[in-house]
């Protein structure tokens, strides 16, 4: 943050903690204080568990439940389903969205406005009739995904949703067909900002497609590349209804599609397996969104070194 | 790039955007039969019964689904655009104590995934006994990140001259503040459309805090989608394609707009 533009402006202090005391109020109330409760609720015994382990001398201790997640298999499992899913997601949604705005960019000025916003129609669909739409639509033998894509290339129909193999990628198809359109949008708009002279000596010089990708368009957009990429970390983390809705709530078959927040939910609350375990579920949740946190933090410091 | 490449590229992912969708509402006029049938696009017959189905209120009462989620996506936009604008205009123009510490609480907010605090938010929330109405939810989604980042860009692109200006004519930053609000409509129309989108599709803290009889969009879709409730597919496709509709129209009317606004923000 820069003090040196503000700096001629007002100093009056009071005003401006007037200004943002309503943000300051709902930040404390609920973000800050929700977040110490989670840590309070991950330190505390969980009676479930400990009444299931009557005269075994289990002692509680407030890193227990955070010793308990990590020894949960399933929890292990959601953590590596959830990874596969955000890098899948980011690799393919930001590789994708890159040539797209491009291509959108290239296009004749009438029709990149209608492109782009063809290309926003997934976003706006709740997550819910995103995963009905892929349910009925490309799933199932006569699905579009089996009678275009894979029949035609010569191989069996997938069972795409009872295929332990598949349910992953199907997962991570639902969020690249949600996000791409966004992110196109953003990058395009990145493209735009790029300077038009740079365009024009790329011209003049004879610039292969490929060397204008490399020398201008990438160094042009790859803060944003960036800033999408952290946004979808922080999304794919956090993912729930397109999975829950997909797969009623359960991580489907073999727990393939059991990412960290039906994980969560699951622990939590009865319903799935019904365990009410909130303390271990907290914990489970500070571990990850702690990390998550410190992760995309130490990407924005990489973002500030390459704009420095 | 290529200059076949680009429209081919386009072209195949326009048809896998919009295509899906072109079908999704058609077949909110067909029946189970025919929507088992994914390559069939059009029906036999216009018959618009799952829209009947919907709004007859013999599964839930949907209207008041619809009218419990425009007021919880609206009601949130609008509180956090003017909470985190006058924030934003803060960080930009102002100068005091702790300015820093408050852009970084604001990033904190975005890094920090928000689903995964919801199980915290919801039992603070069952402490102040703010469960099982739309207060309580409205209020939880003001204090928004992406929102303060956001307005501190956008202020920070409006003349210095004009604060000056203020200082002159002995306004404080309060007022300040709101004249100035005119000036950045566009901003305040896009932020505004982007809060209302994500608490539109807002799913896992509606579902713990709000109760059975309660229900916004994306509870309703899962509910519908349960099969157990043994509904028609159209009923469940047609709720779809009205939950689309308000973003659809939004994005519409205001897209210019937005897309200048984001344009201009991705610059800054």
């Amino acid at each position: 943050m820069s003090n040196k533009r503000a700096g001629h402006l007002w100093g009056n202090s009071g005003s401006f903690l007037f200004l943002t005391s309503p943000f300051l109020l709902f930040w404390a109330f609920f973000w800050v204080v929700p977040l110490f409760t989670g840590v309070d609720l991950a330190m505390q015994e969980s009676q479930q568990f400990s009444r299931s382990l009557p005269g075994t001398g289990y002692t509680h201790s407030p890193f227990s439940n955070f010793e308990r997640a990590i020894n949960d298999p399933k929890f292990i499992h959601s953590l590596e389903n959830t990874s596969l899913f955000v890098g899948g997601s980011i690799l393919i949604t930001l590789g994708l969205s890159f040539f797209l705005a491009i291509s959108v960019y290239e296009l004749n000025k009438k029709f990149q406005g209608i492109c782009l916003f063809l290309l926003l129609i997934p976003s706006f669909a709740l997550p819910g009739s995103l995963a009905t739409l892929f349910y009925l639509f490309f799933h199932g033998k006569s699905g579009a995904l089996n009678q275009f894509l894979v029949i035609p290339l010569g191989f069996d129909p997938i069972n795409w949703m009872m295929d332990p193999s598949w349910i992953l990628p199907c997962l991570v198809l639902q969020a690249v067909w949600r996000w791409t359109g966004v992110i196109t949008l953003v990058l395009y708009c990145g493209i735009r900002a790029i300077p038009h002279w740079q365009f024009e000596v790329a011209r003049i010089e004879g610039a292969t497609a490929l060397t204008k990708v490399r020398t201008i368009l990438f160094p042009g957009t790859r803060h944003l590349l960036l800033f999408s990429g952290i946004f979808l970390l922080v999304d794919g983390v956090a993912a729930f209804s397109g999975a829950y809705n997909l797969l009623g709530g359960s991580g489907g078959v073999l727990d393939a599609g059991l990412l960290f927040v039906t994980y969560a939910y699951q622990v939590a609350f009865p319903g799935g397996s019904g365990r009410f375990d909130l303390p271990l579920a907290s914990a489970a949740c500070v571990l990850v969104a702690g990390t998550t946190a410190c992760f995309a933090w130490l990407l924005l410091r990489v973002r500030k070194r390459m704009g420095n | 790039m290529n200059r076949l490449f680009s429209p081919i590229l386009i072209g195949l992912v326009l048809l896998i955007t919009a295509y899906p969708f072109a079908w999704m509402f058609l077949s909110s006029f067909k029946t189970n039969r025919e929507i088992y049938q994914p390559g069939k696009m059009l029906p036999e017959s216009f018959d618009p019964f799952a829209y009947k189905l919907l709004f007859s209120g013999e599964l839930f009462d949907f209207t008041a689904v619809l009218v419990r989620s425009l007021l919880l996506a609206s009601g949130q936009a609008i509180f956090a655009c003017l909470v985190t604008a006058a924030t934003g205009f803060a960080l930009a123009k102002g100068r005091f104590w702790g300015k820093s510490l408050l852009f970084w609480a604001a990033l904190l907010i975005i890094l920090y995934p928000k689903q995964a605090m919801s199980l915290a938010l919801f039992e603070w929330m069952a402490r102040l006994e703010i469960t099982g109405n739309l207060y309580g939810l409205i209020l939880s989604g003001v204090a928004s990140g992406l929102g303060v980042i956001f307005f501190t860009q956008v202020f920070r692109k409006v003349p210095d001259e004009l604060i000056d200006l203020s200082k002159v004519e002995g306004q404080s930053p309060f007022f300040c503040f709101f004249t100035l609000l005119p000036l950045i409509f566009p901003a305040l129309c896009t932020y505004g459309i982007l809060h209302f989108f994500i608490c539109w599709q807002e799913h896992l803290l509606p579902l713990l805090t709000l109760g059975s009889d309660q229900l916004t969009l994306p509870l309703a879709l899962a509910k519908l989608g349960d099969s157990s409730y043994h509904t028609p597919e159209a009923v469940g496709l047609a709720a779809g394609v009205l939950a689309m509709i308000p973003l659809f129209l939004l994005f519409g009317y205001f897209f210019r707009r937005v897309r200048t606004a984001l344009a201009d923000w991705v610059v800054s």
